[in-house]
C-alpha cells in the first residue's frame, strides 16, 4: 500500500512501534542505529536470558518489516550521510528529546530546507514544547502524568502499571496514524510538516474520557481491585469462576442494562436468586443507586448473586455460556491460553519469521488489519546491526567501495 | 490563514458506535473529513449512556465519553429498519469515500450493506468493519466490550500484585488501542485509493490489533518458554521504581530511576547522599534486589510532601519523576494547558462542554478541534437538503414515514 514511500526511523525504545506499523503497510522502512547497535538491543529480556545485540526481544518485537544501516551522528561526516538519505525519504521517525537532532542540524527545519516535501515525526514524553518538554521520563512516569495510573491497582494500595511497557507503544501507533494523515496531505500538495507526538497525551484515549471529568463537573473514576470506582458505584470487572477467573459486565443503562436484565433472567432459571432480584429496574439501576432509591447494599446483595453463579462454572463453562446467549462474559487468559485460542488459529493469524542465524522461528501477532486488495505480509525479520549498510550506501546513496571503507574506519558507520 | 485541512476531500459514512470504532472517524474529522454519523433510532449508543456526564447528569446528550469520541461530526438518525432507510443509505453510499462500521459481523449483511453491496453502488469504496474478534472464525459472532476482548487478549492478567489475584487494566482495554491502528489502516487505504484508484475492505479485529501491544511477550513466551504473570510496578530496567505514598487523601508520586546518575542525584535530593555509597544499592541489580528497603526509605521521605514538589524536586535534579495526575490534576497540568489539551465546545443541548484535542499536532493542518459531537438526528435536515440535495417533498415523506425514527 505504502509501497514506494522511504521512511528513516531514528526512533529509540520510545518509537520502535510507528516504523513497523509503516513497514507492515509497504513502506521501505531502513532503521538508523549508531555504529554497535541501538541501545533498545540491550534491553531485556534476552532470548534464553543471554544477551547480545541480536538477541534482545525487545528489538525483535518491534523491528520487523525495516532494513537497518548504522550511522554515527555525532561525526560531521555522519550528518551529512543523513541528510543525503533525507533529501531522498518521505518520512523520517525520531523520539529524541525535544531539540536533540536541532543541535546536529537534524532538526526539522534544517531538513525541511533540504527536502520541503518531508514529513518529520517527532515522539517524545510531553511534546516537543511546553514547561514539561525537558522532563526525565520513563513508561512509568508517562503513564502517571497521562492519567492512566490512577485508575490502575488495588485501592488499599499504591496504584500499578501494566506489566509489560505500554505508554509508548500508545504514542508509537498514533505517530503512524498522523503521519500518514500528513503524507496523504502530501499526495494533495507536495509539501510535508512536523508532526509531534507527545505519550502524555496518546494515553488520554487509554482511560475512556474519564479525564475530562474534572472540566465537566464530573465524579472522579478511581480504582478497585478488579473493577472501577465511579462515585458511590463499585463496578467488579473480574469475578472467581471454579477455576480461576473470568470478567462480566453487570452493568445499566438504557444499553447496557439489557445485557443485565438477559443475565439476571438466565441467573433466575437456574435458581441463584428470586424474582425479585431478577425483576430490579436494571436499565435504570444506576440512576436509582445514585439518587438513592436503590440502597448501596441491595446492589451489593445482587452481585453477591453473580457471583455465586460465576463461582458454580468453571471459565470455559461460563464462556461456552456466554457465547451461546450473548452474555458480557470472557475467561482471563494467560500467553498461552492466547496462543492456543482457536479464533486466531482459525484466521490464521499468528505469523512467523525465521532467523536462521539463531535457529528460530520467531513468533509475532499477525496482521493489524486484513485488507482484501493489499494484505500486509511479514516480509522481513528485525535486520542485524549494519545489517543492509552495503545495499543501501551503495546501490542506493551511489557511495563506492572505497568510500564505505573509509567511513568504517573512521567510526561513521 | 489557516491551511487547508489534509483530509478535506474525504467523506465518511460512519457508522461506527460504541468505543473502538469512533475514535478512528474523530480523528479524521479532526484532520478536516466531512463525517456523517449515522445513529439507529432503535439502539442507543452505549456510550450515550456511560459517564463521565457533564454535572453528573446521566441524560443521553450529556455524556463526555460520547461527546470526545465524535466531536466534529454530523449527525443524521434513522430507522433502519424501514425500507425508506436503505435508499438514504445508499445515497450517502454513492456520496461517501468511505464506510465504517462496528457491529457485530452480521448486522450490516442483515441490512444489504456489506461490502459487496456497497461495492456495486459506488466501485472505488473503501469499507472498515471494526469488530471484536473479526469477521471470520468461531468467535466471529462473540460481540461486547473491549474489557471481553482485554481478557482474551492476555491484558487483564498482566496488571496485578504478585501476592493477589490479577486486578486487570482499566476497564475496556482493547477499545484504547485499536482506534489507533484504525487510523493508521484508514489512512493507508486513502493513500493507495488515491494513487490507483482501487478501493477495499477491510477487517480490523480489535484484539489482533491490540496484541501488537503484547508482541514481547508472546515472542518470548514462544521462543525461550518464559511465563509471564502480573509483577506490580517492578521493572527490569529500573530500580528504585515505584510509586509512592504523598501527603494528602490517595495521592502518590512515580519516581524511576534507569542509570547510577538518577540514583545519585535520587539520594542526594532527599538529604541520604550516604545511600549512593551503601553497598547493598551500589549497582543496579544491588537496588533491585534490595528495592523494598529503597522503598521504604524512599517513602518516608515522599510521605511528606504533595506530590508536586516530590516531582518538581526530583525533576530539577534530573530524576524521573511525576504526580500520578487524576483528572483534577490533569486540568492544571501546566503542560496539557500548554498544549490545549482540553478543548471548549458548544453542544446543541448539553451548551459549553469540553473535548481532548487530537492526540498528535500537524505544524502545518493543526487540527480544527471546534465542533461538538452531534445531539441525536442534530443534522439530519441538513444532510438531506444540503449534501444530498432532497427537495421539500422528498424531507417531508421521510419525516412523515418515520425514518428519522
Amino acid at each position: 500500500m505504502l509501497n514506494g514511500c522511504r521512511v528513516l526511523d531514528l526512533t529509540t525504545e520510545r518509537g520502535l512501534l510507528c516504523g513497523q506499523m509503516l513497514g507492515d503497510l509497504g513502506a521501505d522502512v531502513i532503521k538508523v542505529e549508531p555504529p554497535g547497535g541501538s541501545a533498545v538491543r540491550a534491553l531485556k529480556p534476552f532470548f534464553a536470558d543471554e544477551t547480545g545485540p541480536e538477541r534482545s526481544v525487545y528489538w525483535w518485537a518491534y523491528n520487523r518489516n525495516k532494513r537497518g544501516i548504522t550511522l554515527n551522528l555525532e561525526t560531521s561526516e555522519g550528518r551529512d550521510l543523513l541528510r543525503k538519505l533525507a533529501a531522498k525519504a518521505d518520512l523520517l521517525i525520531e523520539s529524541d528529546n525535544p531539540g536533540h537532532l536541532s543541535t546536529y542540524g537534524l532538526g526539522y527545519s534544517d531538513l525541511s530546507a533540504i527536502n520541503p516535501a518531508l514529513v518529520y515525526v517527532s515522539i517524545t514524553p510531553f511534546g516537543q514544547d511546553g514547561p514539561k518538554a525537558t522532563y526525565a521520563d520513563s513508561d512509568l512516569i508517562v503513564m502517571a502524568a497521562s492519567g492512566v495510573l490512577i485508575l490502575y491497582g488495588d485501592e488499599d494500595r499504591a496504584p500499578i502499571r501494566m506489566s509489560v511497557p505500554q505508554a509508548y507503544l500508545h504514542a508509537g501507533a498514533d505517530a503512524a496514524g498522523a503521519a500518514l494523515i500528513a503524507y496523504y496531505d502530501r499526495l494533495n500538495t507536495g509539501l510535508g510538516q512536523q508532526v509531534d507526538v507527545a505519550a502524555q497525551e496518546s494515553l488520554g484515549l487509554a482511560q475512556q474520557s474519564t479525564l475530562l471529568s474534572a472540566t465537566i463537573g464530573g465524579d472522579e473514576t478511581r480504582r478497585m481491585a478488579g473493577g472501577v470506582k465511579m462515585g458511590p458505584i463499585r463496578v467488579p470487572l473480574v469475578w472467581e469462576a471454579k477455576d480461576g477467573l473470568v470478567t462480566c459486565v453487570f452493568l445499566f443503562g438504557s444499553a447496557l442494562g439489557v445485557f443485565t436484565r438477559k443475565l439476571m433472567n438466565y441467573i433466575c432459571e437456574q435458581g441463584f436468586c428470586d424474582q425479585a432480584t431478577r425483576d430490579k429496574d436494571w436499565l435504570a439501576y444506576g440512576d436509582l443507586l445514585l439518587t438513592g432509591r436503590e440502597p448501596i447494599e441491595e446492589y451489593d446483595r445482587a452481585k453477591g448473586v453473580v457471583a455465586a453463579f460465576l463461582r458454580s462454572m468453571t471459565k470455559a463453562e461460563s464462556f461456552d455460556l456466554a457465547r451461546q446467549h450473548g452474555f458480557l462474559i470472557a475467561p482471563l487468559a494467560t500467553i498461552d491460553d492466547v496462543l492456543s485460542n482457536p479464533q486466531f488459529i482459525a484466521r490464521e493469524y499468528w505469523q512467523t519469521i525465521e532467523d536462521r542465524d539463531l535457529g528460530l522461528k520467531l513468533t509475532y501477532p499477525g496482521p493489524f488489519a486484513r485488507f482484501s486488495a493489499t494484505p500486509i505480509s511479514y516480509r522481513r525479520r528485525p535486520p542485524r546491526v549494519g545489517e543492509h549498510n552495503r545495499e543501501i550506501y551503495l546501490d542506493e546513496l551511489g557511495l563506492s567501495d572505497r568510500e564505505l571503507g573509509d567511513l568504517v574506519r573512521q567510526g561513521v558507520i | 490563514m489557516a491551511a487547508r485541512l489534509p483530509l478535506s476531500d474525504v467523506k465518511v459514512l460512519d457508522f461506527m458506535w460504541v468505543l473502538a470504532g469512533p475514535g478512528i472517524t474523530r480523528s479524521m474529522a479532526d484532520y478536516g473529513a466531512t463525517v456523517i454519523r449515522i445513529e439507529s433510532t432503535n439502539r442507543v449508543d452505549p456510550t450515550r449512556t456511560v459517564g463521565p456526564f457533564k454535572d453528573n447528569n446521566t441524560g443521553a446528550e450529556y455524556s463526555a465519553l460520547y461527546g470526545n469520541n465524535n466531536a466534529g461530526k454530523l449527525g443524521l438518525s434513522l430507522d433502519l429498519t424501514k425500507p425508506e432507510a436503505r435508499a438514504v443509505v445508499l445515497d450517502l453510499v454513492r456520496w461517501a469515500d468511505v464506510v465504517t462500521e462496528s457491529f457485530s459481523p452480521k448486522a450490516m449483511r442483515a441490512w444489504g450493506f456489506d461490502y459487496e453491496s456497497l461495492r456495486a453502488v459506488r466501485p472505488d469504496i473503501i469499507m472498515l468493519s471494526s469488530c471484536l474478534m473479526g469477521q471470520t472464525g468461531p468467535l466471529a459472532r462473540f460481540a461486547g466490550f473491549g474489557n471481553l476482548a482485554a481478557a482474551l487478549c492476555g491484558f487483564y492478567n498482566l496488571v496485578g500484585w504478585p501476592d493477589r489475584s490479577p486486578s486487570g487494566p482499566y476497564s475496556a482495554y482493547t477499545d484504547y488501542i485499536a482506534p489507533r491502528f484504525g487510523l493508521a489502516a484508514m489512512m493507508a487505504a486513502l493513500i493507495h485509493r488515491k494513487r490507483t484508484g482501487q478501493g477495499q475492505y477491510i477487517d480490523q479485529a480489535q484484539a489482533e490489533s491490540a496484541l501488537q501491544f503484547l508482541a514481547l511477550p508472546i515472542l518470548d513466551t514462544v521462543a525461550s518458554g518464559r511465563k509471564y504473570s502480573p509483577i506490580a510496578n517492578d521493572d527490569l530496567e529500573h530500580a528504585p521504581h515505584g510509586i509512592y505514598p504523598a501527603g494528602g487523601e490517595d495521592r502518590w508520586v512515580a519516581i524511576a530511576c534507569r542509570t547510577d546518575g538518577h540514583w545519585n542525584a535520587l539520594c542526594t535530593t532527599i538529604g541520604q547522599p550516604q545511600l549512593a555509597d551503601d553497598p547493598r544499592f551500589g549497582t543496579f541489580a544491588a537496588r533491585r534486589e534490595h528495592q523494598a528497603e529503597l522503598d521504604r526509605v524512599i517513602g518516608e521521605w515522599t510521605r511528606l510532601r504533595t506530590p508536586l514538589e516530590t516531582e518538581q524536586m526530583l525533576q530539577a535534579s534530573g530524576v524521573p519523576a511525576h504526580t500520578v495526575q487524576d483528572s483534577h490534576d490533569a486540568n492544571h497540568d501546566p503542560q496539557l494547558r500548554h498544549r490545549d489539551h482540553f478543548v471548549r465546545v458548544n453542544h446543541a443541548v448539553a451548551g459549553e462542554t469540553f473535548v481532548e484535542n487530537s492526540r498528535f499536532k500537524l505544524s502545518r493542518t493543526p487540527a480544527d478541534v471546534s465542533r461538538a459531537s452531534p445531539a441525536i438526528g442534530q443534522h439530519s435536515q441538513h444532510i438531506f437538503e444540503k449534501i444530498l440535495g432532497y427537495s421539500d417533498d422528498r424531507i417531508s415523506e421521510l419525516v412523515a414515514g418515520g425514518v428519522l425514527g
